[in-house]
């Protein structure tokens, strides 16, 4: 039987469709038991993709939300990695204040990407590190239907899942990291086995993060509350515009 | 399933394209986020070696910074402030004054002396603020006062209500 339901043990699981694993090896499975699974037509994807902003995440926020969400303060000066200068307005006082207008550009460009990737019905993990956020992620994860990370990072999740988990296992399409570094200011190792496995990533960094890594960035604070929760609503009602667009095209 | 886990060879987008040109995954196979990526790549290519840019970093300074250095060498200690208070807080007041004050010298005056007159407003603007609140104390139990002698002079007494 197929054994796609051995998803990440250690999340939750709550999006009442079921995936398939989308690789071509022909799994050995009872006619009865198959799963048909709806697919939009391709014409239709491409149509989708052709706008800009198919999912009209441009409103979701304001500049002036992340302003009031504290999104614009970076670490002090001494700790920036000069990788985040292109995005970082100025020093304040020896702390660094985000572009909040940048920031606005990538954050509309990674929450499209996070619509479109849940309209094609693809497994969104969010992870971070951290014991003060650590709930309220998952929350918001679970309210989304999707999964969520937030504790130790066992090595070899995504590199050695096969093992680890005793089973083909269908790795997360899209890793949005609500935070990419570890506890001890070290990068998550999530971030360096995304890219070796493939797997896009949405990452916030803050100014004393690498970003070369991650797929589509998004600079910002990462240690307030409010911005985690921003952050996350923000995500989560892009998911959920990508998941109701997809049941909508479905019923067509 | 073929895959490339060099992660510091291009990006996943150039991977996962190499991959289907060599034929080692087939186009149906090929990610979900593949087409996405297509329609809409990222700003920068997320390459592990892209270089740090040679930048600045920019100081941040407004014009009202003179006036709140002046403002707090000369006075070291000022007492803590609320963030969450709405109302303006001492430092900001001093500087609307010292804005006013130099207003109204017309740029005639030096540093020194909008200072001592602005400082002084502020002193006036506290001390009428502490004399309203004590007349209000004093009218209030001078009120109290009258009123007391007023029920002697009536002669009732409760004490004698409830002799009986």
């Amino acid at each position: 039987m197929l054994k796609i339901k051995n998803i990440l043990t250690l999340t939750e699981k709550c999006a009442p469709t079921i995936r398939l694993l989308s690789s071509a090896v022909p799994q050995p499975s009872e006619s009865t038991t198959q799963i048909e699974t709806a697919q939009i037509p391709s014409d239709l994807q491409q149509e989708v993709l052709k706008h800009p902003d198919y999912f009209q995440v441009h409103n979701l926020f304001t500049v002036k939300d992340l302003f009031d969400a504290r999104i614009h303060y970076g670490h002090k000066e001494g700790s920036l990695d000069p990788k985040m200068l292109p995005y970082i307005y100025g020093s304040r006082l020896g702390h660094t204040i985000f572009d909040l207008d940048k920031t606005a550009e990538y954050l509309r460009r990674a929450l499209n990407v996070a619509a479109h990737i849940a309209y094609r019905d693809g497994v969104i993990l969010f992870l971070l590190r951290g014991a003060q956020n650590s709930h309220l992620v998952e929350r918001y994860a679970k309210e989304c239907g999707e999964f969520a990370h937030t504790r130790f990072w066992r090595g070899g999740i995504f590199t050695n899942s096969e093992k680890q988990f005793g089973a083909v296992t269908r790795l997360p399409d899209l890793c949005i990291f609500v935070n990419t570094l570890n506890t001890v200011l070290t990068q998550h190792t999530a971030v360096r086995d995304a890219a070796k496995m493939g797997i896009a990533t949405i990452g916030i960094v803050d100014s004393n993060c690498n970003p070369n890594l991650l797929t589509y960035l998004v600079p910002g604070n990462d240690d307030s509350p409010v911005a985690v929760e921003m952050y996350c609503k923000l995500f989560k009602e892009a998911i959920l515009r990508g998941k109701a667009k997809r049941k909508e095209h479905l019923e067509i | 399933m073929a895959g490339s886990r060099l992660e510091k060879v291009g990006t996943i987008f150039t991977r996962a394209t190499g991959l289907m040109q060599a034929k080692a995954v087939t186009w149906e196979d090929r990610p979900v986020w593949y087409d996405v990526y297509a329609a809409f790549p990222p700003k920068e290519e997320p390459r592990f070696d892209r270089p740090a840019p040679d930048m600045k970093i920019k100081q941040i300074f407004y014009e009202d910074d003179k006036i709140r250095a002046i403002f707090h060498r000369n006075n070291k200690q000022i007492g803590t402030g609320n963030l969450l208070s709405s109302h303006p807080s001492l430092t900001q007041r001093f500087i609307e004054t010292y804005k006013k004050v130099s207003q109204q010298y017309k740029g005639e005056a030096d540093e020194k002396q909008i200072y001592v007159e602005a400082i002084d407003v502020l002193n006036r603007e506290r001390s009428n603020r502490e004399e309203a609140v004590a007349t209000e104390e004093v009218s209030l139990s001078l009120a109290f006062k009258k009123a007391q002698s007023k029920q002697e002079k009536t002669g009732l007494s409760i004490k004698d209500i409830f002799k009986d």
